[in-house]
């Protein structure tokens, strides 16, 4: 197997480095990239939209299209995890085929209401016995029984809890400054949205799960998952009223340009965060 | 900076592809494939955001301390959106691993190709 995996990439890399050495001269101010419509975004950016930061200007007007779908096919990734069946959690080895009726999940009643599908997966002879994951996560699921609001997933050293609390309110408050200051520095929604989650994360493995899960309400769950896409739908509406084009923007009234846009911000940057922290969530075995 | 002729920025950004697709291919372990995958993506957006780069040039941020040249600004948007869609791949991909463990114990291929 090695060798042929070998040969694979020397062939793939022969025709990239020879298309890589036809390419324009590195940094050279008259390659393709910096002529055509990148020169132009340079030299109309700021009077056409407002912002100063045209990395944005691109990505939320010039290119508003692109940006909707992607916060889509992040919204989509996020539904295609949790329509994955739930309740195969491993079992404890050597006991009963069915492993759903001594139910050992914490998580209570949620992974039951797809349970009717998966049963048949579950009463199969499961080839797992023979001692082949040294790893068995069984020795990390009773300790969350026993003690869910304090004990940790994995076992955490003193030192890097205190830590990542003391960081932590910081963390959240460079992603707030990277949300709000995006317009006239590097940064943006999509930024402070993975910063959001890196907080999210960090807490989820020093305080356990269940705890960092209370940081995102059950109850808005679905609509703060998908508020990104829905603020570019109302976006694109009120571009669509005040411009007759879909997402359109008013391109002589900067401060409306600057509202939409910062509504756009604050809806990736929420939306984003929490579908990020909710894959986190969804990610146990 | 030149290497027999080649940019050494984009040699790198080759090598770098090549690790990934090595990783992809070579490895058993489907973690270890998707972490392949990953440096794959992470090899592309530098070449994307490398091939944006000017001589001296300042990020485009048109406020006071930046003056022209400019980076292009569309390479830095288009790999946001490529690293979004990266994420998400990552994201199912570990979903589905995380199903094949809890379903039949191990994530190696080899092991999964000899169960009944």
């Amino acid at each position: 197997m090695r060798p042929w995996s070998l040969l694979l990439v020397v062939l793939v890399a022969l025709p990239l480095v020879a298309g890589v050495a036809t390419l324009p001269p590195h940094y050279a101010p008259d390659a393709p990239i910096h002529t055509h419509v990148g020169a132009r975004y340079l030299e109309r950016g700021v009077a056409e939209t407002g912002m100063k930061n045209l990395v944005t200007a691109v990505l939320l007007n010039y290119r508003g299209f692109d940006t909707f779908i992607e916060v889509v096919v992040i919204f989509t990734a996020l539904a295609a995890v949790l329509a994955l069946p739930k309740g195969s959690a491993p079992m404890p080895k050597g006991s009963a085929p069915m492993p759903k009726g001594s139910a050992p999940m914490p998580k209570g009643s949620a992974p039951m209401p797809k349970g009717s599908a998966p049963m048949p997966k579950g009463s199969a002879p499961m080839p797992r016995g023979s001692g082949a994951i040294p790893k068995e996560a069984g020795a990390v699921r009773p300790r969350e029984e026993e003690d869910p609001e304090v004990a940790s997933d994995v076992p955490v050293s003193p030192v890097v809890r205190f830590v990542v609390r003391l960081l932590a309110p910081f963390m959240a408050l460079f992603a707030v400054a990277m949300l709000f200051r995006g317009h006239i520095t590097p940064g943006g929604g999509f930024q402070a949205a993975a910063v959001f989650a890196a907080v999210f994360i960090a807490l989820g493995l020093v305080l356990g799960r269940a705890r960092a899960a209370r940081l995102v309400p059950v109850d808005w769950r679905p609509w703060l998952q998908g508020v990104a896409p829905l603020a570019f739908a109302l976006i694109a509406w009120v571009g669509w009223r005040l411009t007759g084009s879909f997402l359109g923007y008013p391109i002589h009234d900067h401060t409306a340009q600057e509202a939409m846009t910062f509504v756009l911000e604050i809806g990736i940057a929420l939306g984003g965060g929490v579908i990020l922290a909710r894959l986190f969530l969804e990610m146990e075995a | 900076m030149l290497l027999f002729g080649l940019d050494l920025d984009y040699v790198a950004v080759v090598v770098l592809f090549c690790v990934g697709l090595y990783m992809l291919v070579a490895k058993s372990n489907l973690l270890k494939k998707l972490l392949g995958l990953n440096v794959m993506e992470t090899a592309v957006f530098a070449f994307i955001v490398t091939a944006g780069m000017v001589e001296g040039g300042d990020p485009p941020i048109m406020v006071a301390g930046t003056s022209a040249p400019y980076a292009s600004p569309i390479p830095h948007a288009m790999v946001l959106t490529g690293i979004v869609v990266a994420v998400s791949v990552t994201a199912v991909a570990l979903a589905l691993i995380v199903q094949i463990h809890a379903h039949f114990g191990t994530i190696e291929i080899d092991e999964l190709k000899e169960l009944p």
